[in-house]
């Protein structure tokens, strides 16, 4: 009887811990990190939390957790409601809409593919705050961040399948 | 566990496809949908900001403490390389600063007798607090920091946040126990300055960069490179007098300002008490607010049993 209920506390970890540790890691990219230059090119963690487990698990990552992501994400950032959002939605619609493609693909290709999905959302993020907050706001940044984004990937990736490994011995 | 498979999600299921195309538009719209309230509410988006940012400075302020001490020691290795050359500039500047000690002092009686002459109406006092950054958000679109200090250490909106240096930004939210701080290089951040010897009025505009711009310059206004760049005071929001920077840059893409905060380093703020109540009088216009609300209430609660 006890062991059931450890067995299903388990299995409800299970099921939210990427939405979690995607949480903590948007919390966590606030932390200053005293490094010149660096700041303004922070990657987007979120969306490599919210590409990594829509590719590879997508029921543990449903929806909701992707607003509700980008949603805190946006709190925090102290800039403008919504656009953050709307790029971590897209990021997943695209996952979702071509999931068979993901089934058999190599590591190296879904990089590939995660390079082209952070470009949309960030491209969409970038788009929709210069529309809210009605100026031009310089892309170079963006672009910069992108590319860290990008290059961080691997590094978060890995980290992630380990957890992912250790979690169903 | 089960490996994961393509048949988990099941979307064969036509039903579920509907349901999760709608779950997408819903959400879509609801994210539109605050970007609507993020543009006409802005109280409500203070409040709910400030509610959250309560929740976590308690957590980053922990964590971000060993992340400084790391910091801190790769800065000691840096300190320790450069010791000698250091202390000789140290002493040479120490020498330099000391004859400044006696010109300020000299001055500052100087000035306190002419003050006393011409029965000038002194600036109100300052005080300080001084909190610890615990959280820059970093990314393109904002420039901004959190503060572990809020409404319970003394502060509020609009004050001016300082380092050593300079000025840094202005308190623009303000949580029970944390704080965030606008920079001076935010595209929100309008401050009115005077520049340079002969005192040419201007508004620093931060545009995200590192460098922000001087705007609406007077015609006559002759800027060269390296004069400073300090508060005037005008508005009644800071106080003047605040160093800001120097003019970097003027030329056809317009007057650019390198302030004199060093950005990666800022790990405390002095943020300055200036009791004085300026154009932003954010108590009195909230009183208002608060007040026309209850008298509302009060007129519905009136209507209410007659009808």
């Amino acid at each position: 009887m006890r062991q059931g209920v450890l067995h299903r506390l388990d299995g409800v970890a299970r099921t939210i811990s990427p939405f979690f540790v995607t949480l903590l890691l948007v919390l966590f990219a606030l932390l200053p990190l005293r490094v010149t230059d660096f700041a303004p090119i922070m990657p987007a963690v979120a969306l490599v939390g919210v590409f990594f487990w829509s590719v590879h698990r997508p029921d543990l990552m449903p929806i909701w957790a992707v607003f509700l992501i980008g949603f805190v994400q946006d709190l925090l950032a102290g800039g403008v409601w919504g656009p953050g959002i709307l790029g971590l939605l897209l990021a997943h619609a695209l996952v979702v809409w071509q999931h068979r493609f993901f089934l058999s693909a190599s590591f190296i290709l879904i990089w590939c593919v995660f390079m082209l999905v952070a470009a949309a959302a960030m491209a969409v993020t970038w788009l929709f705050t210069c529309l809210a907050m009605l100026t031009y706001i310089d892309p170079d940044p963006v672009f910069f961040q992108f590319l860290m984004t990008v290059a961080l990937y691997p590094v978060l990736a890995w980290l992630f399948l380990r957890g992912q490994r250790l979690f169903q011995r | 566990m089960n490996k994961p498979t393509g048949s988990e999600i099941r979307l064969a299921s036509p039903l579920k496809a509907w349901a999760s195309r709608f779950a997408l538009l819903l959400l879509v719209g609801a994210a539109f949908g605050l970007m609507l309230i993020g543009r006409t509410n802005s109280f409500l988006v203070e409040e709910t900001r400030t509610a959250v940012t309560d929740m976590v400075t308690p957590i980053l302020d922990a964590v971000s403490q060993p992340v400084d001490t790391l910091s801190g020691v790769i800065d000691q290795a840096e300190a320790l390389a450069n010791l000698q050359s250091e202390n000789v500039a140290l002493k040479e500047q120490n020498a330099r600063l000391l004859h400044w000690q006696a010109v300020a002092r000299r001055l500052e009686a100087e000035n306190a007798a002419l003050r006393n002459l011409s029965q000038m109406v002194p600036d109100p006092q300052m005080r300080f607090i001084t909190a610890r950054v615990v959280g820059d958000p970093g990314g393109a679109f904002v420039r901004s920091v959190l503060i572990n200090a809020g409404e319970r250490n003394g502060i509020a909106k609009g004050q001016a946040a300082t380092t050593g240096a300079g000025l840094a930004g202005r308190v623009a939210e303000v949580g029970l126990r944390s704080s965030r701080v606008l920079l001076v290089t935010d595209i929100n951040s309008r401050i009115p300055v005077v520049v340079g010897q002969g005192r040419d009025r201007a508004v620093l505009a931060g545009d995200n960069t590192d460098a922000p711009q001087l705007l609406y310059l007077g015609p006559t206004a002759k800027l060269r490179i390296g004069d400073q760049v300090t508060t005037s005071g005008h508005g009644g929001v800071f106080p003047p007098g605040l160093p800001i920077g120097v003019v970097s840059a003027v030329g056809d893409t317009g007057v650019r300002v390198e302030p004199f905060v060093d950005w990666a380093h800022m790990e405390f703020l002095r943020i300055v008490d200036f009791e004085m109540s300026g154009i932003l009088d954010f108590q009195s216009v909230e009183a208002a607010r608060a007040a026309s609300a209850e008298a509302e209430t009060a007129a519905a609660a009136a209507e209410g049993p007659g009808q």
